[in-house]
């Protein structure tokens, strides 16, 4: 039998791992640009409001913050979050479990829930700047002032994790995760919900655009979710998902 | 350590393993078939990647499939190339040893590098290694934890031959130290080497267990099928009708004569002997079943 010691730390090796393999060049290039397409159209557009905005049962609003609020959500919350998520989560485990590597962890006596902890961890942390940065950053470029700022912040990182932690079980469950991904993004989140009430609940951007909207203060299409629940479901289904992951991870066959 | 009952597995429609049974101790054992006879997904099953459709699987005492610190003591080495490319040798391995609470994991990852003949210090990353250093690295990390029972499926797949020789007497002395090395191949002549006890699967089911010498004899006392072109099949034919152990002879095309014998060797004699006499041009003597295949097709349906 081999000599042990009880406890040894397998967190941080695990974490190190899934960071390693996560970032590569082309994902790094591809989302950078990505969001530099935000900041580009902030610079843009805080050049070209001119005075206030009024909006129906509110009054007249500060122009840039509206502005910057709706560029926010259509451009952050509803793409470059989802995506960018989307990409580095579903390739957490799912590029392991692709190419044979997952056997390697999995035969290690490591809790499952350790694994994708790990991998959801790691994914969180390379997306985090490579959304919240350039979001903040387009939000300073459109003038929306610190509210716009904060708003942006908040509900990005609050998105983030739902998604992190549903695109991490996806990429565990799904043999093409990113097509599966952008299917929910750009037809469930984008569409049916849009159009649909009822769908409305159940994708992540209404709960991100109404936390942007209780922030800003600036009406948002859709953002009818009120406070706690806004803050509280997206990091209760990325925790759901994490879990669920955990447990088909302990069933499933390994390649 | 392991003991196999009434075992199949089967994917949809696909059946992988079909009722297999054995037992498992201690020493080297080799698991033979051709690609496809279902060794890899025992291979599985033993580690508990893979859940039998039907019957159990028991390693050490236990399942591997529901017992997490059973894999503290079982080390697979998978058939698949794919490693942490990013990773130097060094840092592959000591995740390894990291991953199943190696008391020291520098030194163990150090030793076992040794074992191997790879170089820890070596700062290229295994996505740039040779294939036989690829494997190296692959058993290295089944190693590092010193592991009751390794399972290896082909390790010596990409290997130069004075590499096959040394890894073969580690896992021989591996055997000798009264671990269980479980070494899968579809190499006859390999399995030679181990000098062991060998498991013969063929379609999913086991075909013959025992003494590699055993095995060998039962398959070279197999019928063996022998093509014959000559100028004249019918009168060669009839020359070799009765001829030592001939046991069938048919015709095949213009050209063409199909002998059954129980002995090879002699039949190739006595073709010649009776070309000779009756002044037949031979322009072919070929086998037919030669392969692999066909030997363990012959160990498990007779034919």
């Amino acid at each position: 039998m081999s000599a042990t010691v009880a406890h040894a730390p397998t967190r941080w090796p695990l974490y190190r791992l899934m960071l390693r393999t996560l970032v590569t060049r082309g994902r790094l290039v591809a989302l950078l640009a990505l969001g530099a397409v935000g900041i580009a159209v902030g610079t843009a557009l805080g050049s070209s409001v001119r005075g206030p905005a009024l909006i129906d049962g509110v009054g007249q609003v500060e122009g840039h913050l509206v502005a910057g609020a709706r560029l926010v959500n259509s451009f952050g919350l509803s793409l470059l979050v989802p995506v960018v998520a989307l990409v580095l989560a579903s390739a957490a485990l799912g590029d392991p479990d692709e190419d044979g590597t997952l056997v390697y962890l999995w035969l290690r006596p490591v809790p499952r829930h350790r694994i994708v902890a790990a991998a959801a961890a790691a994914s969180f942390t390379v997306a985090w700047p490579l959304v919240v940065v350039p979001l903040a950053l387009t939000a300073i470029a459109v003038q929306g002032g610190s509210d716009l700022v904060v708003g942006t912040v908040a509900s990005a990182t609050v998105g983030l994790i739902a998604y992190t932690g549903i695109f991490t079980a996806l990429g565990l469950v799904a043999k093409r995760a990113l097509v599966w991904g952008l299917l929910y993004i750009f037809v469930w989140e984008g569409f049916v919900a849009n159009a649909a009430d009822s769908a409305a609940r159940l994708a992540v951007r209404t709960y991100t655009r109404s936390i942007l909207e209780g922030i800003t203060g600036v009406p948002l299409r859709g953002a009818e979710i009120s406070s706690p629940a806004r803050w509280l479901v997206p990091v209760v289904v990325g925790a759901v998902a994490l879990a669920f992951a955990s447990w088909r991870l302990a069933r499933r066959d390994i390649a | 350590m392991i003991r196999v009952q009434n075992v199949s597995k089967w994917f949809g429609d696909v059946v992988a393993v079909s009722d297999v049974s054995f037992e498992v101790g201690p020493g080297v054992t080799a698991l033979l078939g051709p690609n496809g006879a279902g060794k890899s997904t025992m291979l599985r099953m033993l580690c508990g990647l893979t859940a039998p459709s039907q019957g159990t699987v028991e390693v050490l005492g236990g399942d591997p499939r529901r017992d997490l610190e059973l894999s503290r003591r079982i080390s697979i080495v998978p058939q698949q190339e794919a490693l942490f490319d990013g990773l130097t040798a060094y840092q592959f391995v000591h995740l390894a040893a990291v991953l199943s609470q190696v008391a020291d994991p520098d030194a163990a990852t150090r030793a076992t590098l040794g074992l191997v003949e790879l170089d820890p210090d070596d700062p290229k990353p295994v996505g740039s290694f040779s294939r036989g250093m690829r494997q190296r690295a692959k058993i290295a990390q089944a190693l590092v934890d010193h592991p009751e029972v390794i399972v290896l499926d082909e390790p010596l797949t990409g290997l130069d031959p004075r590499q096959r020789l040394h890894l073969i007497s580690l896992f021989q002395r591996l055997g000798e130290l009264g671990r269980c090395v479980l070494v899968s191949s579809h190499v006859l002549d390999e399995v030679e080497r181990f000098g062991s006890r060998v498991l013969v699967m063929a379609q999913g089911r086991l075909a013959a267990e025992g003494d590699y010498r055993a095995i060998r004899d039962l398959m070279d006392d197999r019928p063996h099928r022998i093509r014959v072109r000559s100028d004249d099949p019918r009168r060669l034919a009839s020359g070799l009708l009765g001829a030592d152990g001939v046991v069938g002879v048919r015709l095949d095309g213009d050209d063409t004569t199909i002998v059954d014998t129980r002995d090879a060797p002699t039949l190739r004699r006595t073709v010649a002997v009776v070309a000779r006499d009756h002044a037949i041009r031979l322009h072919e003597v070929a086998p037919l079943d030669d392969d692999l295949e066909s030997v363990f097709r012959y160990l498990v349906d007779g034919r």
